[in-house]
């Protein structure tokens, strides 16, 4: 096989692989954000212009809750970027396993925009496993595939939310937390990530009776450094 | 319109911002040092106050449920989805199914 045609047989492979369960998930959550965004009248265009450019299930979360809430743009976006900070450690731990010498700048600024929590996790372990020049069209069939059906399901609960019953639509908007309940609950083994998860849900509301506004900021910001400083390993 | 659009925009300015910056850092810097644990601290207590808060002060379309039922949607989900070895799909379709039949049980009908 040459060189071009194994490149193409590992997109296509990355892309059956997250046509399973990855993207499926995935698109669940993007269902619920869909209608969360239509029945708090966040338009069309702008959740899918925010699938495509923020591409970041928390990140849309939090922008869509604080647009909700009548938050100022500023204060937005400065807690879109909090949240979007784990992208930086992630994607450098990603992209050597990808990098060729032969790729082009834009090629790596493009593999690490496509890059999420769902595709990073499987690909972390199964993209070593596959010959260097095989790895990116790998990931990028992965990840390109995820993209496709989270446009897709976004459309879908944008146009289906309003033909269901009302209580079916009250399951859906309980999706996307649901979605990360779930997510979070599996780093009960990871203290530092549990201890966080537990200052940030608990300060999230209290603050929130006190400043809705700023709460999501606060909560994460001081909840994620309480925790670190109490559980931090100690280096000897 | 036009602020919205500027706004989301910038959203996504914001995301990439992180992961632009992890092209020219990536092969230099440690991805287990200090500061990338702390900035994953941050990134779980944001995420997590977000989704308690959803789930115990609800606004526009999760208001309709009760706190009851919210909170048994999310132990029924975390019991089989810890049960179902991990599987999502499993865990999310039984809160739905809890909310849909507790909202059926509560007012009657669809």
């Amino acid at each position: 096989m040459n060189s071009a045609s194994s490149r193409r047989a590992a997109f296509w492979s990355g892309a059956r692989v997250s046509a399973g369960a990855p993207s499926i998930v995935l698109a669940a959550g993007y269902l619920g954000f869909a209608a969360l965004a239509k029945a708090g009248e966040f338009p069309l265009w702008a959740a899918l212009i925010s699938v495509t450019t923020v591409w970041s299930l928390p990140g849309q979360l939090v922008m869509l809750e604080l647009w909700l809430a009548g938050t100022a743009p500023l204060i937005i976006v400065i807690a879109v970027a909090l949240t979007a900070m784990r992208f930086l450690p992630m994607t450098v731990s990603f992209l050597p396993l990808v990098r060729e010498p032969r790729h082009r700048a834009a090629q790596l600024y493009f593999a690490a925009h496509m890059l999420v929590m769902t595709n990073w996790a499987p690909c972390m372990r199964s993209v070593p496993e596959l010959p260097i020049g095989q790895r990116m069209p790998y990931f990028l069939g992965f990840a390109i595939t995820n993209w496709v059906a989270c446009v897709a399901a976004t459309l879908a609960g944008y146009f289906l939310v309003d033909s269901f019953p009302p209580l079916v639509n009250r399951g859906l908007v309980l999706i996307t937390p649901l979605y990360f309940v779930l997510i979070l609950s599996a780093e009960y083994r990871n203290r530092l990530a549990f201890a966080s998860i537990l200052c940030g849900a608990v300060a999230g509301p209290l603050l929130y009776a006190v400043t809705p506004q700023w709460s999501i900021l606060l909560a994460g910001a001081g909840g994620g450094t309480a925790a670190y400083f109490l559980f931090r390993p100690r280096h000897a | 319109m036009l602020e919205l659009a500027l706004l989301v925009l910038a959203c996504g300015a914001a995301t990439y911002v992180w992961r632009g910056l992890a092209v020219p850092l990536s092969g230099r810097v440690r991805a287990d040092s200090a500061a990338f644990t702390w900035i994953g601290c941050v990134a779980y207590a944001m995420v997590a106050s977000l989704i308690a808060r959803m789930l115990l002060l609800p606004g526009g379309a999760l208001a309709a449920t009760l706190l009851p039922e919210r909170l048994l949607a999310c132990a029924v989900a975390l019991a089989l989805y810890h049960a179902g070895r991990r599987n999502l799909l499993l865990g999310m379709l039984a809160g739905f199914g809890v909310i849909v039949l507790s909202g059926w049980l509560r007012g009657g009908g669809l």
